[in-house]
This record gives structure tokens, C-alpha cells and sequence, in this order.
């Protein structure tokens, strides 16, 4: 470790029992940047975000987040300073909203009061209405879901968001909403964010530092011009074209 | 929502310790009888005139055959009981070839046991077949059944086992039938009316064979030995009880105790009473008959069978929820587990519960061991089925907040688990009320006690009286548990 950094993967490389899932990566992001993983289906880009928190260890390497090396006993202490989110939001059911956003807090016998503040701070950021706190997760709408499980992740003030596909689940509409809300979200706060996505849109949306990945190996890593004007390799354009493919085709007719 | 799970603990413990308060052994002399109907007016005769001579005195009826009365008699969960010598012989101390009743005595004494004065008759096995059909077949004696190699047999099913009874028929008679099946001995009069059997074991003095029209088979080859009743009981039995029990001594002989069987079994006349108006007009003894209201027998009942289940249950919550938990999460440990439950599972409980008797004796505690064995498996696999459904996402998500194991199970796992957890405990319940009617043979009480004895005295009514409510009661425990389910553990 030269520098501090928010997240470094350094040599990692995780296998399941019949594939291999992240192949030696190397990867950092450094503090109050947002960087993006993309890539096809299958190519480590959620694995990789699990050995981040914690949730697979590398067979190889080492994985280090606010500059301290994962290890089992420093676990839990550090996923304190994460937050995760994940495509279907992972509220729990049997827990209203709010006992979902406050379950770590009370757990850590956080101050009440301190509690009550926060909430009512990070519902007004995320522009959750209060009466949906109240609610339990299959009472509210998909986009309400994902804005409790963000406020559940950033309720401990973490350095570092971790987000599996925050909006894959949602329609359009609201999709579009909420990608607005999180940029000027992840400016104002100034985190470190790890996002991956399946969509290059989305990605050059968030992000000037796109990670393209295949079959566990890092490809590129650059802005989403220098994916279309310097692509590393054929895989590249072709996955940007795929990904234009629609849109460009609709344009051109 | 954790809370709830504490919640229904206490309700289950609370259910168990009500129930154990019922349960308190008293200082009283307990006697305990057979599960047929002569047994149980002789021990009738005896706990009365117990009670004559002074003494608090509780009738086990129906605790079931030889080997259970005589185990609870030397282990002390029973003082008396009334028995046969024949029986003793063949029966008990068959390896040591004991001649004469000095004899018998002696060898008795050895065990710590006491024996009354023969009673006056000799109860010995006699073989019966309807009269039209021996008829028919002309058979009058026991060594001519060797020619109808196709006859069916059915015999009690102690009688299937005993030295004395079939094993030892067949070898001393050289016989070929192989159509030959055991039942209990009061089914089998009915066997023989609907033509179903074409013969049984009788006992000489049973009120049946008069009534069902029977002819019984000389034993021509002198198979049988005799009989004699007699009342045992441990040698510190006060000598006051002893000298009362005593007074039965050659005041009842065959004829007498045909009809007061044939009182019971076929007038359906309480044992009790049966009992007291023999002690009064023979023995000019004044003794009462106890014969509980319908009502508070039914409460007495209601409560020995909730004992049962609910102590069972209890137990049997906090011994596989933990057992469950540690199974989904070591996986070792979990087949262990999962490979013991299977297996106790399988165990008939009839075997289960006499396995039991040597080491806990007859009662209460036999009926809740084997009945929690029951429930633990359904509880178990649950427990770990509730575990291992819960999404991945979920289980990531606690784990992603940085919350420690403990607080994971309890916060997120467990009440994810709850309404799989908690439909294992229903299951275990519903099978558990069922069950525990069975507790009756070992003399544990329950509903079970007048489903047995409306068996043995043919007595529909009697049978309801115990099948209806634990219908109810299983109906009841049903209903709880979906109340529970919706109160506190709905999917929100």
C-alpha cells in the first residue's frame, strides 16, 4: 500500500467449486470516487463486490478497504465503515422500514436520540416520505424499496457504498428518477462507491471510471470515451456496440 | 418479532409446568392390574380393601401384560398387583423349574415379593371355538386341532409369546396351522361371532364363553399348568395391608368370578362397583366404590393427557430448535442429528414405550420420554428447513450490516425461520395428542385410558368418551397454533 484508498483488490482471485469467478484482479478506488464494474453476466463483477464486503474470501490475494486488509477479525469493525446494497434491496420482511434502516444502530446501542436524527436526516436525502418508514418492505414500491435499503447502508456513515445493481429491478420511469437522485447523492457526500451494473448507460451516467470485466479479468479501465476511442480490444467495442445496439438502431430508422 | 419467540416458549413451559403440578406423587399404596377385565376387578378387590384396612390406596387399571406389572412392581412404581402362579412359572422364573407353591414362594421372596393366599380359583388357559363350528369339524379335544392344519388361530397377544402359551403349544402338540395372528383378547370374541377366527385362547373363567355360546378343548396332553390367583405384593407393603388382602384367601372360586366378569364385561357394571358389592355381601366389609362423575373423569383425563403433551412439547422445543440451528450450521453435526431423528422416528411407539419401562418404569415418565423422541424430529427439520430457505440476499444483506452471528440468528434468521419453526411445533403437537393416547397402557392416564377400556368391555360409548375429546383436543391445538401463526408470526 503506497497511498490511502478507499478499496483495493490486489491480486484477488476467487473460485467456485467448477469456475473460476475473479481471475488475479488488481483494482483501486480511491477516496470520494465513483467507480463503475460492467461487464456480461458472469464475469465476477458481483463476486468481486462480495470479496469487498467481506462476503467470499479470495483463495489469493488480498483485498483491502479503508486501507486495512479484510480479515476475519477485523470483519465486522469494518463493514461498520460499508454500505451494501443489493438489486432487491435485502430488507428484511418481518421488519418495518425504519427497524430496517435502524436495525445496525440499535444493535451498536447507538444513542436514541442520535437515531431519531439521522433517519429523519437520511430520509430527506434519499426523499423517502416519512409515512413509508412506518411501512414493511412489501408495503412499499420498488423505488422506495431501493431508497430504505440506501438508507440502511449509509445509516452508519460508512466511507465506502457497495451497490450490486441498485436500480436492475426497477421500471424505467422510476429508474431514471432515482439514477438523478443518486448522482447528486454520491457528490454530495463525497463517497467512495463501487457500482456495478449490466447497463453502459448507467455506467457513464455515474461514473468518469469504468471497469469493463470478462470472464473474471479486468479488460479496461477508462471513461466511457476511451472505451469507444481506444478500445484495449475487440471485446470492448463489440460489448459498447451491443450495448448501443437498441438505441442507435431506433435512432437510425 | 424476537420477542415472540420468548413469548411462545413461556406459553409452552407454562402449559408444562401446569401440567407437572398434576401430577405430584402422593404417599399411596398403588396397585396395579392387567389389561383385561378379571385383573382389573381383582385389583379392584384389592385397592378397596386397602383402603378398608386404612390406608390411601390408587388403582392402576389396564397398565397391560406380565412383564410390565411385574417390572413396576420390583422397581416400586406399583405395591400390588394381582397375578396367576402358572404365569409366575412359566412367565417370570421359567429357567428354574419351580415345583410346588412352597416353592414358588421362595423363589418369590428372593425378589423382595410377598404373595397372598390362592383367592380360590384356578384361571388357566382353555382353547375355544364357536360350538356350531368345533361341531362341524368334531373336535373336542385340543390334539385333534393337529388334523385341520387350515384352522385360524387368533391369540392375545400375550398369549403369542408366553412359554405357556402358544410357542409352547405348538411344540407340545406337534401343530401345523400357520393362519395364526395376535390380537387383544377382548377383539378376539368378536373375531370368533363374525367367523373371522376359528379359534382363541380363552381364560376359563371369562364370562364370554357362556355368553358367545363357546365349547373350550380338553387339554388332553396336559399342556396347560395351573393358575391360582393370587395378589402380589413388595415386602414393605405395611403388614396391615397384607393381612387385609389376605382375607381374600379362598373366597372367590371359578364360579363367583365368572359372574362377577360377566358383570363387568357383559352387564357393563362399573369394576369398582362390582367390587364393593362383593366385598359387602361376602365380606360383610363396607367398602365404597369411587366411581367418578363423566365430568370429572373427563377433567382428570384432560389434564393427564395435556401433561403429557404439553411437558413433551416443552422439552421437546428446547432441545431441537438449538439442535436445528446448530445442524444447519454445522453440517457434520447435522447428519448425525438428522440420521438419530430419522431413526427414533421409525421406532413404533408401542416398542418405544416398554423398551422405556425398564428404566423408567410405568406412568408419566415413559409416556413424555417417548412422546418428546416423537416430536423432536419434526421440530429438528423445521427448524432447519426455516433456516435454509431463507434467500441469500437476506442472509447477505445482516451479514453486509456487520452484525455478529448472534445477533444475525436472532434478529434476521430466526424469526425468518419462526412460521417454519413454528408449523414443526404444531406438527410435533397435533402427532403428540394423538400419540399420548397410547400412555394409557403404561399407566400414564390420558384419553387413552377409556379408549382401552371401551375396547376391552366392547363399549362404543366408552370409546368416545375418549376418542371425541382428544379430537377435540388435537382440533384445539390446531386452531392455537393458527392463531399464534396469524398473531405473531404473519408474513408482513
Amino acid at each position: 500500500m503506497l497511498m490511502s484508498c478507499a478499496i483495493a483488490f490486489e491480486h484477488v482471485t476467487h473460485r467456485y467449486p467448477h469456475a473460476v469467478a475473479v481471475d488475479d484482479v488488481s483494482l483501486r478506488v480511491e477516496p470520494g470516487e465513483t467507480v463503475a464494474l460492467i461487464g456480461p453476466s458472469g464475469c465476477g463483477k458481483s463476486t468481486l463486490l462480495k470479496l469487498a464486503a467481506g462476503l467470499v474470501w479470495p483463495q489469493q490475494g488480498t483485498v483491502f478497504v479503508t486501507d486495512r486488509a479484510l480479515a476475519p477479525d477485523n470483519l465486522l469493525e469494518i463493514r461498520h465503515r460499508i454500505g451494501y446494497v443489493i438489486q432487491s434491496g435485502g430488507l428484511f420482511p418481518h421488519m418495518s422500514a425504519v427497524d430496517n434502516v435502524t436495525l445496525a444502530a440499535r444493535f451498536l446501542k447507538r444513542d436514541r436520540q442520535w437515531i431519531a436524527d439521522r433517519v429523519a436526516e437520511l430520509a430527506e436525502l434519499v426523499q423517502l416520505p416519512r409515512d413509508a418508514l412506518e411501512r414493511f418492505p412489501n408495503n412499499l414500491s420498488g423505488g422506495q424499496r431501493q431508497r430504505v435499503s440506501l438508507m440502511r447502508a449509509l445509516m452508519l456513515d460508512p466511507a465506502v457504498l457497495l451497490l450490486d445493481e441498485p436500480l436492475g429491478a426497477l421500471d424505467p420511469m422510476v429508474r431514471h428518477g432515482l439514477q438523478e437522485d443518486l448522482r447528486r447523492l454520491f457528490q454530495r457526500l463525497r463517497k467512495s462507491v463501487l457500482l456495478v451494473t449490466h447497463d453502459m448507460a448507467e455506467a457513464a451516467f455515474f461514473s468518469q471510471h469504468i471497469v469493463l470485466m470478462r470472464e473474471g479479468q479486468v479488460v479496461q479501465r477508462g471513461s466511457y470515451r476511451d472505451l469507444i476511442d481506444a478500445p484495449a480490444e475487440q471485446f470492448v467495442s463489440d460489448f459498447v456496440k451491443a450495448q448501443r445496439g437498441l438505441h442507435a438502431e431506433a435512432l437510425d430508422a | 418479532m424476537p420477542e415472540s419467540h420468548c413469548r411462545l416458549l413461556h406459553l409452552l413451559l407454562a402449559v408444562a409446568m401446569l401440567s407437572l403440578s398434576s401430577v405430584a406423587p402422593a404417599a399411596t399404596t398403588i396397585i396395579g392390574s392387567k389389561a383385561f377385565t378379571e385383573s382389573v376387578i381383582l385389583g379392584e378387590l384389592a385397592t378397596q380393601l386397602t383402603e378398608e384396612a386404612g390406608f390411601d390406596a390408587e388403582h392402576r387399571r389396564q397398565l397391560g401384560g406380565t412383564r410390565v406389572l411385574w417390572s413396576a412392581l420390583i422397581r416400586g412404581d406399583i405395591q400390588c398387583y394381582p397375578e396367576y402362579t402358572g404365569t409366575l412359572r412359566t412367565e417370570i422364573f421359567s429357567s428354574e423349574n419351580i415345583g410346588d407353591d412352597v416353592e414358588l414362594r421362595r423363589a418369590l421372596a428372593r425378589e423382595k415379593i410377598w404373595t397372598s393366599t390362592s383367592l380360590g380359583f384356578n384361571n388357566t388357559y382353555v382353547l375355544g371355538m364357536r360350538r356350531d363350528r368345533a361341531a362341524e369339524l368334531g373336535i373336542t379335544r385340543m390334539s385333534q386341532l393337529a388334523d385341520h392344519p387350515t384352522l385360524r388361530f387368533g391369540f392375545s397377544n400375550e398369549f403369542m409369546e408366553r412359554a405357556d402359551g402358544w410357542p409352547g403349544i405348538r411344540t407340545h402338540y406337534r401343530l401345523p396351522q400357520r393362519d395364526v395372528r395376535g390380537l387383544s383378547h377382548d377383539l378376539a370374541y368378536r373375531g370368533l361371532e363374525s367367523r373371522s377366527l376359528d379359534l382363541t385362547d380363552l381364560y376359563s373363567t371369562d364370562a364370554e364363553i357362556v355368553h358367545y355360546d363357546l365349547t373350550t378343548l380338553v387339554d388332553d396332553a396336559r399342556f396347560f399348568p395351573v393358575y391360582d390367583a393370587i395378589i402380589l405384593c413388595r415386602d414393605d407393603v405395611p403388614e396391615a395391608i397384607r393381612e387385609s388382602l389376605n382375607r381374600l384367601g379362598g373366597r372367590i372360586d371359578e364360579m363367583t368370578m365368572t359372574k362377577l366378569n360377566a358383570r363387568a364385561a357383559l352387564d357393563r357394571e362399573p369394576e369398582a362397583q362390582i367390587a364393593a358389592s362383593f366385598l359387602r355381601d361376602r365380606m360383610h366389609v363396607s367398602a365404597e366404590a369411587k366411581v367418578q362423575s363423566r365430568s370429572a373423569r373427563i377433567w382428570q383425563r384432560t389434564r393427564e393427557h395435556l401433561a403429557m403433551v404439553g411437558i413433551s412439547l416443552g422439552l421437546a422445543v428446547l432441545v431441537a430448535v438449538p439442535l436445528g440451528i446448530v445442524a444447519f450450521y454445522r453440517r457434520g453435526v447435522g447428519r448425525v442429528v438428522f440420521t438419530i431423528a430419522d431413526i427414533l422416528q421409525t421406532l413404533p411407539a408401542l416398542a418405544l414405550l416398554v423398551f422405556l419401562i425398564p428404566w423408567l418404569g410405568i406412568g408419566y415418565a415413559p409416556a413424555i420420554v417417548a412422546l418428546f423422541l416423537y416430536s423432536v424430529l419434526p421440530i429438528l427439520r423445521n427448524t432447519h428447513t426455516g433456516l435454509a430457505d431463507i434467500p441469500r440476499d437476506l442472509r447477505e444483506s445482516a451479514e453486509a450490516l456487520g452484525l455478529p452471528r448472534i445477533a444475525r440468528l436472532r434478529y434476521v434468521e430466526l424469526p425468518l425461520a419462526a412460521r417454519s419453526m413454528l408449523a414443526g411445533v404444531r406438527t410435533a403437537a397435533v402427532i403428540n395428542v394423538g400419540t399420548a393416547t397410547l400412555g394409557a397402557l403404561i399407566g400414564a392416564g390420558g384419553y387413552g385410558q377409556p379408549i382401552l377400556t371401551g375396547i376391552r368391555l366392547d363399549d362404543t360409548n366408552l370409546i368416545l368418551e375418549g376418542a371425541v375429546p382428544a379430537a377435540l383436543l388435537a382440533l384445539l391445538v390446531q386452531w392455537v397454533f393458527g392463531w399464534i401463526e396469524r398473531r405473531w408470526v404473519a408474513a408482513k
